[in-house]
């Protein structure tokens, strides 16, 4: 299956025509009719499978629900935050099948059938993640609300390669916004977890 | 609801009779021998033994600590929590853990930032009754860097009252003399008999003793967990993600909502034209006119709550800001400036002869600042549930749950219903920076849960309404002169800001009352530079409507009067020729403290050495919350016009430091929203309405572009001093000071930069790039 690109303006999407959201239900191909009565394709539902941090969710969601909404307002997976809906900050970055994507720029429709992994699913058991523990042993956030998404930024920058020197780093992980400014202490952690993990 | 008795009595009267605490200095930091602290009285409740209104036990040794300090990124649990655990003489682990008490009790009261003074100074029959009425008013919020400042000296107290009372009942258990008792590792010991009693044995017994009159405090010089780095406590949860902050509360059979609010400040809802239309919206459950202001969607998620609000059309009552812009606004700030009734802050001296001197060099130059917003990461938002018998609970990230009490009084007031307890959870926030001590919110929130029949609400405002229809921090302009005596140093210094009062709007929103705006205190810090040796000097100030709601803003005044007054003292250098550096240093001749600052910083800076082409350095210095923080910016201005902050150097003295990693961090922080505030922020007002909405057009500086920085704290023998905000002040003068040592150029007004494109990149310039 081919993905919708998470670079495709979620509002063109959202704002966009009956025929958009009919493409998105074609595209999952498993619309529900609960709702006989509906003229619109907005008011209609899809069932969903979404493979989220190894548990398989199936969901009945509105066309245009986008993936971030979905774990954070369906399956109450709130580690992953929203801070401007609207892909500029990266609060709300997730991996799908291992690539970085703001969740708030990914219908849910397009994540079904792929692996996601949030924040929650990012440790194994009690331990932490190698990026988890970088980011501890750094302190590499203050108020901790950008710090999901600039974990799983880094988890992928890294899988990327992108962190041969902190010129790269500081490049490849600035699609994500820290307020607080803790860009110092994170720079410092994606190089530590980047040397852990080879 | 735990409460806590009052403070016995004898104390009240010590207090009155004389005093006060004392100051001692001891191995070259104060420590206090005297206590006065409220709320050491312990009780019993549960499981849970209240050693204090600070400091409980439970029985498997756990600790947790009340920290009346809302935990917005700058570590105040963690510094707090660390005083108690060095007094207590727990290790600094994970038994340890913080909450924000819900109770008002008086102990946590910030009477100490209203009054501008530590608990530990405070003196005199006027401070004494406006402690105890700001005390039993419950005025708890956490801002104006005072945290530290005025908790400091409570939670020492708090741990080392708990520990006297631990080691109390330990003796009388064991039945030996107090003095042969020693504390280690959370458990109190008997070497002579090898007999050892964990602190969670002896809590219940311990809860119930009288507090020690005068428990014996640790030196500071003497510290174990306190003074030096220790790791966060709030670490886990925020890299696990289950951190809840107020976005993330969940709570049985909770609807959503999300608000539109009008674009213009102070209108009101003529009507909805499509109510029918969005009340058809999936999932919707209620279209509601809040207070008569705003218009809110509640639904069964807040992305249906969010989508269904896209689509109301709302006819706005008319105001006369309607047609009002940038424009206009700019132009009233410098007839503010041009006014006849200043209003006369400061005299010293006689300013009319220093400027009449003959031969006196005159300096004058003008500089601005526009609006600008705090856009903080966790989006605004309150959770509150109204049960069926009246009583409210509420779950919001605020800075002030006194304010936030006062909010729900307004929103009751909306909605017609009267209102039993209530109930305030204060959770973790993403980001403050002032925004959060506005009880907007929670009115809103309030007012839509008393239609909820007894079901919670949590109201989250998008992006769009935090930027273009929030708080702001005023825009503001100054004129600036120096008359220059034969030193070329200023004889005389006359100051004048115009600008919008601060107070005024946060209290007409948020307070029964509204001080008189003019000479508002928030507007002029940053102005008078009391530190620098100036025989005669006039600070006079204007204020400025308009209808724009004005908040505090991380350093307030200091955020645009320390970028006028340095940028000015940079120019007075200019005009005879000086360095920056030496003229300072003649400046602070009467000053150690500061000079201390300014040497550090430049000799980190390495002032005076050769820079590359296009580079400068500047530098500027500021004293702020009790703290002096100077920094020395390196820029670089490329040909064509673009503009990099390289590398920032940063000196503070904020006396003496219980966290030092935390204080670091704040400076790193402060530094980059100040400079990315400077470079690139700035909110235009077009048809009465702000026009940014978002990230990408209030744009804030990313990895790749922050500079380097690197900290050093100087010490000099002070008690704690204010830490969350001096980082911001000096920043946008270093910066201006800096682009002056690369270029020749004097930028006067903010934002210094503009996006432009230049070939086929988008960078930031001070130059029109046709100039290049």
């Amino acid at each position: 299956m081919k993905i919708t690109s998470p670079i495709v303006s979620r509002r063109s999407l959202l704002r966009g025509s009956a025929a958009a959201a009919a493409t998105s239900l074609a595209h999952a191909g498993r619309a529900s009719a609960q709702d006989a009565t509906a003229e619109s394709a907005f008011e209609a539902r899809i069932d969903l499978r979404l493979n989220v941090n190894g548990h398989q969710h199936a969901l009945t969601v509105e066309p245009r629900v986008t993936l971030l909404d979905a774990l954070r307002e369906r399956m109450q997976l709130t580690g992953t935050k929203k801070g401007c809906n609207r892909g500029e900050c990266g609060a709300c970055t997730v991996l799908m099948d291992g690539r970085r994507v703001n969740s708030c720029l990914v219908l849910a429709a397009s994540a079904d059938g792929r692996e996601i992994t949030t924040i929650e699913g990012l440790a194994d058991g009690d331990t932490p993640h190698p990026v988890q523990r970088a980011f501890a042993e750094a302190d590499a956030f203050q108020c901790g609300f950008c710090t999901s998404g600039q974990i799983m930024s880094a988890v992928a920058c890294i899988e990327e390669g992108h962190t041969g020197s902190p010129k790269e780093i500081r490049e490849w992980m600035s699609g994500n916004l820290c307020r607080c400014s803790a860009y110092p202490q994170i720079t410092a952690a994606v190089a530590a977890a980047a040397e852990e993990l080879g | 609801m735990p409460r806590f008795p009052s403070r016995r009595a004898f104390l009240i009267t010590g207090a009155a009779l004389g005093g006060t605490a004392l100051v001692a200095a001891v191995g070259g930091v104060g420590y206090l021998s005297t206590l006065d602290v409220d709320g050491l009285d312990g009780h019993v409740e549960g499981d849970l033994a209240h050693l204090n209104a600070f400091v409980i036990l439970h029985e498997d040794g756990r600790v947790v600590v009340n920290v009346p300090k809302t935990e917005m990124g700058q570590g105040i649990h963690t510094g707090l929590a660390m005083l108690v655990a060095e007094e207590l003489d727990i290790p600094w682990d994970d038994r340890i853990s913080v909450v924000f008490p819900t109770e008002p009790h008086p102990a946590y009261s910030n009477w100490f930032n209203a009054l501008q003074i530590r608990p530990e100074e405070a003196t005199g029959p006027v401070v004494w009754i406006g402690r105890r009425v700001l005390g039993q008013l419950g005025f708890i919020a956490t801002g104006a860097s005072g945290s530290t400042m005025g908790m400091w000296h409570p939670m020492r107290v708090a741990g080392a009252s708990a520990r006297h009372m631990l080691v109390a009942a330990a003796a009388a258990r064991l039945v030996v003399p107090e003095a042969e008792l020693t504390t280690r590792d959370g458990a109190v010991l008997h070497e002579a008999s090898g007999r050892r009693l964990p602190y969670g044995a002896l809590a219940r017994e311990a809860a119930l003793l009288s507090p020690p009159d005068d428990p014996v405090l640790r030196n500071p010089a003497d510290w174990q967990i306190a003074g030096r780095s220790q790791p966060r406590i709030d670490v886990p949860p925020k890299v696990r993600g289950t951190a809840v902050f107020g976005m993330d509360v969940v709570l049985p059979g909770m609807v959503y909502a999300s608000i539109r609010h009008a674009p213009v400040f102070g209108a009101s809802v003529a009507r909805i034209v499509n109510e029918d239309e969005v009340r058809s919206e999936p999932g919707v459950t209620d279209v509601a006119i809040v207070g008569g202001r705003h218009v809110a969607v509640v639904a069964a998620s807040w992305w249906q709550a969010e989508q269904a609000a896209w689509i109301l059309d709302v006819e706005w009552t008319a105001t006369e800001a309607d047609g009002v812009s940038s424009g206009e606004l700019n132009e009233r700030l410098r007839e503010g400036l041009d006014s006849e009734e200043l209003h006369e802050h400061l005299v010293e001296g006689d300013i009319d002869s220093a400027f009449a001197t003959e031969g006196a060099r005159l300096v004058e130059a003008e500089y601005q600042v526009p609006f600008v917003t705090h856009a903080c990461m966790e989006p605004i938002n309150a959770t509150v549930r109204i049960a069926e018998d009246g009583t409210a609970e509420l779950w919001v990230p605020t800075q002030s749950p006194a304010f936030a009490r006062r909010a729900v009084t307004r929103g009751a007031e909306w909605a017609g219903v009267s209102l039993g307890e209530v109930t305030c959870n204060v959770t973790l926030t993403g980001g403050g920076f002032g925004r959060r001590s506005d009880g907007d919110v929670v009115s809103e929130a309030i007012f839509l849960a008393a239609r909820m029949q007894g079901r919670p609400v949590k109201l989250i405002w998008p992006r769009e309404e935090d930027i273009g229809r929030g708080l702001y921090r005023s825009h503001a302009a100054a004129r600036l002169r120096a008359a220059l005596g034969p030193d070329g140093l200023p004889a005389g210094y006359d100051a004048t800001v115009a600008a919008q009062s601060a107070m005024e709007s946060i209290a007409t929103r948020n307070l029964p009352f509204t001080p008189n705006p003019e000479g508002d205190a928030l507007s002029l810090e940053g102005l008078d530079k009391p530190h620098y040796a100036i025989p005669d000097r006039r600070i006079r100030i204007a204020h400025v409507p308009s209808h724009m709601p004005i908040h505090f803003w991380r350093s307030n005044g200091y955020s645009f009067n320390t970028f006028f007054s340095e940028s000015f003292v940079d120019e007075c250098a200019t005009a005879v020729g000086a360095d920056p550096l030496d003229y300072r240093r003649a400046m602070l001749r009467d000053s150690p403290r500061h000079l201390a600052v300014l040497d550090r910083v430049a000799e980190m800076a390495g002032w005076g050495s050769p820079l590359g082409p296009g580079q400068g350095r500047g530098i500027a210095i500021e004293e702020c919350y009790r703290s002096i923080v100077a920094q020395v910016a390196e820029v670089t201005v490329l040909p064509d016009g673009e503009v990099r902050v390289d590398q920032v150097f940063c000196a503070l003295d904020a006396g003496l430091i219980i966290n030092p990693d935390a204080v670091v961090a704040q400076m790193e922080g402060g530094i980059i929203y100040g400079i990315g505030t400077a470079l690139m922020n700035a909110l235009t007002i077009q048809d009465g309405a702000v026009q940014e909405t978002n990230f990408h057009d209030f744009t804030m500086l990313r990895l790749a572009n922050a500079p380097r920085i690197d900290v050093a704290l100087v010490q000099s023998g002070e008690l704690p001093c204010g830490v969350g905000e001096p980082g911001v002040v000096p920043a946008a003068a270093a910066v201006a000071n800096a682009i002056f040592a690369a270029t020749g150029r004097r930028l006067r007004s903010l934002p210094l930069a503009n996006v432009e494109t230049v070939g086929e990149r988008r960078i930031r310039t001070i130059l029109p790039a046709a100039a290049s």
